[in-house]
């Protein structure tokens, strides 16, 4: 659905993006993380028709981003990072402004209007001016307008910036709900955690070269990062370490705050084999808590913190 | 003596400022505007002297006394022109540096951080203050070079320019406060910039004329004339100018000091100052009180509910959008400003029409002729202002990419847009339109001047929005493209035909391409249609500069020809911005 080749952008000689392929399929939920000044914006600006690239080339849905640009913007809804709004409208005028620039029949507009309100649960706020909305009702706006002319790709840069914790969880159920409807989403953003729990796909770039590209899995295969389990027992805790040192499959156990931390290779089952060896040594196992491999922690490794 | 020293310890120039001052000096150090602003400034003043140099240098024949006394002359005719030149620019640039000076405090949200510190809401006012004054310096100090260059002709009396100096100064350090006062109400620096110089227009002109008027027989003129002098920069100004020609001028005056007449000015700076320091500290406490997501969009925001709950229903989308959006957008939030304004203006107007009706002038043509002037300029202003605001309007407010992000055309954006500026600026041309209506109805102005100031208001508001879309899609900044937008307006019916002039002057040659040129100018365009139709029983003869043209129909002929030049030229500079709409779209 989303497809770049070869993109590079210079601000004279300055490389905001060296020839950058990247490759989403539909339906697909990407995050695209990366430090501050890493090309995240410029790639969402070359996709959204709203940048040129220096050289390389573009495509979504097919179709080349620079020479059918009116087109693409018919199938991508784009958020900036920062969003300006009219302040002269009311919220139902504004989207209904958007609709009739996405050039939707009025006669439907009313109906899809009333729609994203609702998916985006602003329907209490229709009447209200649009620059007297908070920080997180203005983000959710933002959704909607993306939202006025269904497009098939929606292109999010840093949605959830600002926020506090209720809106950004709000946000979050909205993107799972648009994936739900099939829609391509890429998505930027500073915290990390979020997009970990929704991204079928993670790309890391850094000084405008992408320095990885995959699935959560991929990313562990790939940087060869072991498994953590957090083990919590009733009794002697010095023999349920001894009793899990011995398998072997286990590649380091040591105790931390009340639990036993439980190191293992990528890629093997474990928890079961801890448990039943646990219970056949008599112990009572409290907590068997999995810790998955954080993107906080792949981005870290990932990145050097190089910014322009 | 101690507790002397301890005051004189205390008040230091740091105490008055704080660390605003510090800031803000390096942050205009980064700005190339200043720069250029500066080299164009003595370019002109430079070019200004060499051809008063050229033009004595022509006549180096006679004797050497009568060469000396031409020398003597030109001197302080190059003075007055420098001093002149420093005084007007000063105020200009003045009042354009400190449009938003703190406005950009306030919107940016540093305002209430600033009040959050030790510094206090004097040392903000004061700090911007005079970090914009120290810029002004330092533009009149480049051109002390020049003055110093002109004590080579002799006879320059260093009092005209001590007094030209201080007047300067003070003028604008009156103008720079009445701009901050206005900066702390008004976001959009074009407003600030508008309110000012009808303020300064209601203050230093039509205040002095009506009063004239309508006192002149009661008081002495040599007491108005002193009054005035104390009162008003300008004609002070004009006064000294007036001095420093025939010294004997001063005679006809009443008593006049300039000291005192700076010294008035600074006591009325000092009250709006102190003023713009309580009203600077409202704001800060309003934007601390307020938190997430900042009072003052809190305040916008109040302002525009109680707009939007008075607006009612919601209004549906008809025809395009952007040609919608612009035609629903209100002409100002600053209502209560506006009547007040609107009420000063129109008891000035009535009371002007009543003086002039006492004096049996309303049927005279000059009367009709400062009225439409006046008005026209009015006009004029606002079509400067409003069409370079538009894009970078939208720029600032980060609505830009959302509008180029959907599926308009370029083209439908730009006829939006035109729409809307001219929906903006019509307002401002209903008190020519309505003075001549008036004076149509009754007789004193000729029909046909109503068709053909309404085409003059045509073709001048298609070439200015024209320009105004370019300037605003080029620059970053709304206050930019509107100097820019000015600058354009100055220099083709202001500065080139001032500059052609004198070069045909020093040519020897005939003013005829000058007159020529002047034809083309608005405000002549103007003059010779009130000229030729305000008047009872009218002939209608135009008097053209360059002559000829003088019957109706070879004069509306010639008013066309201009008229579509100035439109094709406009149509074009409105085609670039359309063309640079794609550009620099986050800039």
């Amino acid at each position: 659905m989303i497809e770049t080749q070869k993109l590079s952008k210079y601000y004279g000689n300055l490389a905001a993006l060296v020839d950058l392929d990247l490759k989403i399929e539909q339906g697909d939920i990407f995050g695209f993380i990366g430090p501050n000044g890493a090309g995240k914006t410029t790639t969402m600006r070359i996709l959204a028709t709203l940048l040129e690239p220096t050289r390389g080339r573009a495509f979504i849905d097919g179709l080349d981003v620079m020479r059918t640009g009116k087109e693409v913007r018919r199938r991508v809804g784009y958020m900036p990072d920062f969003m300006g709004v009219y302040d002269d409208l009311k919220v139902f005028e504004y989207l209904e402004f958007f609709a009739a620039a996405f050039n939707i029949e009025r006669k439907k507009r009313k109906a899809i209007v009333e729609g994203v309100l609702e998916l985006t649960d602003l329907q209490g706020k229709r009447t209200a001016a649009v620059d007297s909305l908070s920080r997180g009702m203005q983000q959710r706006l933002g959704l909607a307008r993306v939202l006025i002319h269904d497009p098939k790709v929606l292109i999010l840069d840093e949605p959830a910036s600002g926020l506090d914790p209720r809106a950004r969880i709000e946000i979050r159920e909205l993107l799972r709900e648009l994936k739900r409807m099939g829609k391509t989403i890429m998505i930027s953003s500073h915290i990390l955690s979020e997009l970990e729990e929704i991204c079928d796909h993670v790309g890391i770039i850094e000084h405008g070269k992408m320095v990885f590209s995959g699935t959560m899995d991929e990313i562990r295969r790939q940087m060869g990062i072991q498994s953590k389990m957090r083990v919590r027992v009733a009794g002697d805790r010095d023999r349920a370490f001894e009793v899990l040192s011995s398998l072997p499959q286990i590649k380091e156990v040591r105790p931390e705050d009340g639990y036993l931390a439980v190191t293992y290779a990528e890629g093997h089952e474990i928890d079961g084999t801890i448990a039943r060896t646990l219970v056949q040594a008599g112990l009572d196992v409290i907590a068997l808590e999995p810790e998955q491999l954080k993107l906080d922690n792949a981005f870290l490794q990932l990145t050097k913190g190089i910014v322009h | 003596m101690a507790t002397m020293d301890n005051i004189l310890n205390t008040v230091t120039f740091y105490w008055l400022t704080g660390p605003i001052f510090d800031k803000e000096l390096r942050v205009a150090s980064r700005r190339r505007r200043n720069y250029v602003f500066r080299s164009l400034y003595l370019l002109i003043l430079t070019l200004i002297l060499i051809l008063f140099w050229v033009e004595e240098v022509r006549f180096s024949y006679g004797s050497a006394s009568s060469r000396a006394s031409r020398m003597y002359m030109v001197g302080m005719g190059i003075t007055a022109i420098i001093i002149w030149a420093q005084f007007c620019t000063s105020q200009i640039i003045g009042v354009i540096m400190l449009s938003t000076s703190i406005s950009d405090e306030i919107y940016s949200k540093t305002l209430g951080a600033l009040m959050t510190t030790p510094i206090n809401s004097m040392q903000i006012v004061l700090g911007k203050l005079l970090s914009g004054l120290l810029q002004i310096l330092v533009l009149i100090g480049v051109s002390f070079p020049l003055l110093a260059i002109v004590r080579v002709f002799g006879g320059v009396p260093w009092q005209f320019l001590l007094s030209g100096f201080c007047i300067t100064m003070t003028a604008v350090i009156f103008v720079g406060s009445l701009c901050m006062f206005f900066s702390i109400f008004c976001r959009r620096a074009y407003v600030v910039i508008i309110l000012t110089i009808l303020t300064l227009a209601a203050l230093f002109l039509f205040f002095p004329l009506l009063t004239l008027f309508a006192i002149h027989r009661v008081i002495d003129e040599k007491i108005f004339v002193s009054l005035l002098y104390h009162l008003n920069p300008y004609f002070c100004m004009g006064v000294q100018t007036e001095i420093l020609f025939d010294p004997r001028s001063a005679g006809f005056t009443g008593p006049i000091f300039w000291p005192l007449h700076c010294g008035i000015l600074l006591i009325l700076s000092s009250g709006i100052l102190l003023l713009c320091v309580v009203m600077v500290r409202r704001a800060a406490l309003r934007q601390i009180v307020g938190a997430s997501p900042g009072v003052q969009s809190r305040y916008v925001s109040e302002q525009v509910q109680e707009y939007m709950d008075k607006a009612g229903r919601i209004r549906r989308v008809w025809g395009p959008p952007v040609v919608w959006k612009e035609l629903l957008s209100p002409l100002t939030r600053h209502k209560t400003l506006v009547v007040v304004f609107g009420i000063i203006g129109l008891g000035l107007l009535i009371i002007s029409y009543g003086l002039f009706a006492e004096h049996n002038d309303l049927d005279e043509e000059y009367c009709h002729i400062l009225y439409g002037v006046i008005f026209f300029s009015l006009g004029l202003l606002v079509t400067l202002v409003f069409p370079a605001t538009t894009i970078t309007t939208e720029r600032e407010s980060r609505t830009w990419p959302a509008l180029l992000g959907t599926a308009v055309d370029d083209w439908n954006i730009l006829l939006g847009k035109v729409i809307g500026t001219l929906k903006r600026c019509l307002p401002a041309w209903l008190p020519l339109f309505g003075h001549i209506w008036l004076f149509t109805l009754v007789g004193y102005i000729h029909p046909a001047a109503m068709f053909q100031i309404s085409f003059l208001v045509f073709w001048t508001m298609m070439f200015l929005i024209g320009s105004g879309l370019y300037f605003s899609g080029r620059f970053k900044r709304t206050t930019t493209a509107v100097v820019m937008n000015f600058i354009l307006g100055s220099v083709i019916w202001a500065l080139v035909p001032f500059l052609l002039f004198m070069m045909l002057a020093i040519s020897h040659s005939s003013d005829d391409l000058g007159e020529a040129y002047m034809d083309l100018n608005p405000y002549v365009h103007l003059c010779s249609i009130l000229d030729a139709t305000a008047r009872q029983n009218s002939s209608l003869r135009y008097d053209w500069l360059s002559g000829g043209r003088s019957n109706f129909w070879e004069s509306s002929i010639w008013m066309l020809l201009c008229g579509w030049t100035y439109i094709a030229i406009g149509v074009f500079f409105a085609w670039r911005a359309k063309c640079r709409f794609r550009k620099n779209i986050f800039h």
